[in-house]
């Protein structure tokens, strides 16, 4: 508590610049921002990384392991599956992004409506949060991806809704955690709006937590949508996304297991580097 | 304090009575209400359409004619009579489906957590206290690592190595409990990462605890501290997470109980949410929200009694962070 005390005094922080920021990088450090780098590559530019199609066939090649040529081999229809996967990256990566801005967006809203206009308005958003954390995420998700229909975009935003609760929930006490701070309460007798609190001090204080557990749903938005498209609720054949290549690979796991380890590994790839990312984003910013 | 007590428990019982009905609430009308009927959608449907003599019976079963509160009010009577609806697809009565599939959900979860713990606790033991500070930075990222991967890759992991490549176990024949471990195993990988890290901050917090020093004064050894005395106290915190478990455990058995080609309440959920069959869905949202709300109100109930010093404190007025 005293620390948070001690840098919301200064009125405006400073993004540390660059080079600070990067100095000392660990193996760990410089392996999760390099996959972070590829993965954004791969989001902007996939056909900079792979030479291959990820949507046509090559009959006379169904099926090869892994080798020089296709690193992560070819699908039953001879597709590369690297290039599948790199396609694929902005699929999972821009629905999981989608997922999260829903969330911290309506957790936002809420959080602060709960906080702020206390014993109703409180205690109804209070009990659709009890509600919503009563049923496992996953599940909720699939109950919302039935009502909106099957779908890449309608399983992000299931996803979005289905994590509203946890950031409403933090939201809520971060709100209520800064209100009695003094210097809060001070603000207010010195003639400042509700508004320009908020602005001013309740949402920077904030900040450090809701910035960490965006990185955690981040992550979880990963693999709540994988799994969601692997069951067949999310994107459609012939699209490349992750957990679908899963799907599509577990047919021939026996034969070709790595049709379905490849793309599980860039998954859990994915969802390490964004969690230690956030983990060193934390020590070396706030 | 028994009157605080007593009317603490009565309202924790009021607010999971209230947080089961609401939960039914919102989950009715996100499937029946919302647009996109998926009684209409069913009898439509182009893969396979319901014959017109039984689609008019389903639609003056379901009332769909009627306003979305009505149909509310017809589910809810139906409810209070044990009457759960009707498969879309099947027909079948959705209680009969549930019952049938929940033994082998049962057997499969409570296997799972039986895993979970002791998963947890080896991991936690291992990061805290192994002699090794290799196999305690391994044991210490094992959790982080266990969160970021998804629970059909340990699955397919564990089916090709003892399935396809050592031969122990059936990938698809039923061989009872030998089946079970497997798929246990698989879920209690996915859901033991958060119990081992509270483990092994409660290891490392009471380990520092001047009691520690007391039973090293009065000769203890050191394996009867950890394990007699700091681990008791490491362990009391992962009781409030047996709810949330419950649910990941019943939730993540929709994965692995497809990979596994089981059929318990998993393989149930996956099937109806593929098609999109709504009175099943409810139902086994409404049973495994059901058992979350009940397993939190009964650990947050018997909380003072595992740990005296909560007890001795003045009880919080409200219980909203329950669930975390």
């Amino acid at each position: 508590m005293t620390e948070q005390l001690e840098y919301s005094a200064i009125p405006r922080r400073r993004l540390p610049t660059l080079p600070p920021l990067l100095r000392g990088l660990s193996v760990a450090d410089t392996l999760a921002l390099g996959f972070a780098g590829f993965l954004l590559v791969a989001v902007i530019a996939p056909q900079l990384l792979t030479p291959y199609d990820p949507l046509v066939p090559d009959p006379g090649a169904t099926l090869q392991a892994p080798s020089l040529t296709h690193p992560f081999g070819t699908d039953y229809l001879g597709r590369d599956l690297l290039s599948r996967v790199i396609h694929g990256t902005w699929r999972t990566i821009a629905g999981s992004l989608v997922a999260v801005v829903i969330g911290l967006f309506g957790g936002i809203m809420l959080g602060i409506a709960s906080a702020y206009f206390g014993k109703t308005v409180d205690a109804v958003i209070g009990r659709a949060v009890d509600v919503l954390l009563s049923i496992p995420g996953l599940l909720l998700s699939m109950v919302i991806v039935v009502s909106l229909g099957f779908g890449a975009l309608n399983a992000a935003i299931a996803v979005g809704i289905a994590s509203v609760a946890v950031f409403t929930r933090l939201m809520r006490s971060e709100v209520l955690t800064v209100k009695e701070l003094g210097f809060v309460e001070a603000s207010f007798h010195l003639g400042e709006s509700r508004w320009g609190v908020l602005r001013r001090h309740i949402l920077p204080n904030a900040y450090g937590s809701v910035l960490s557990l965006t990185a955690l749903q981040f992550g979880a938005a990963i693999l709540w949508i994988a799994s969601l498209s692997f069951l067949g609720y999310g994107a459609a054949p012939p699209d490349p996304e992750w957990g679908l290549l899963v799907a599509e690979g577990r047919e021939y796991v026996v034969s070709s297991p790595w049709m379905v380890f490849l793309p599980s590994l860039v998954v859990v790839a994915s969802v390490l580097a964004i969690s230690h990312i956030s983990h060193f984003l934390r020590e070396r910013v706030a | 304090m028994p009157a605080a007590l007593h009317s603490y428990t009565a309202r924790r019982i009021a607010q999971t009575v209230l947080v089961v009905i609401l939960t039914y609430v919102l989950v009715f009308f996100i499937l029946f209400i919302l647009p996109g009927d998926p009684i209409q959608q069913q009898i439509e449907n182009p893969q396979n359409p319901i014959p017109a003599a039984d689609a008019k019976i389903l639609l003056q079963y379901y009332h769909v004619d009627r306003s979305g509160l009505d149909q509310f009010w017809i589910a809810l009577r139906r409810l209070a009579q044990g009457d759960l609806g009707y498969s879309l697809t099947t027909g079948k009565p959705v209680a009969s489906l549930i019952l049938q599939a929940i033994p082998q959900t049962l057997a499969l979860a409570s296997t799972a957590l039986l895993f979970t713990g002791v998963i947890a606790f080896t991991i936690a033991l291992a990061a805290a206290f192994a002699p090794s500070s290799v196999i305690r930075g391994i044991a210490r990222a094992l959790p982080g690592a266990f969160l970021a991967t998804p629970s059909f890759l340990v699955g397919f992991l564990l089916l090709q190595l003892f399935s396809f490549q050592l031969g122990w176990v059936s990938a698809i024949r039923d061989e009872g409990f030998k089946s079970v471990i497997l798929p246990a195993l698989a879920l209690a990988i996915a859901v033991s990462g958060p119990i081992a890290q509270v483990l092994i901050q409660g290891l490392n917090r009471a380990y520092g605890e001047p009691f520690v020093t007391v039973l090293r004064a009065r000769g203890l050894g050191e394996a009867r501290i950890v394990l007699g005395h700091v681990l008791r106290n490491a362990a009391i915190p992962t009781v409030t997470l047996l709810g949330l478990t419950l649910g990941e455990l019943l939730a993540g058995s929709v994965v692995t109980e497809t990979i596994f080609s089981r059929t318990g309440i998993g393989f149930l959920t996956q099937q109806a949410v593929r098609e999109q069959d709504a009175p099943v869905i409810l139902a086994v949202v409404m049973l495994v929200s059901t058992v979350f709300a009940l397993t939190v109100l009964v650990t947050d109930l018997i909380y003072p009694l595992i740990d005296p010093r909560i007890a001795a404190r003045p009880i919080p007025a409200t219980a909203d962070q329950a669930s975390d």
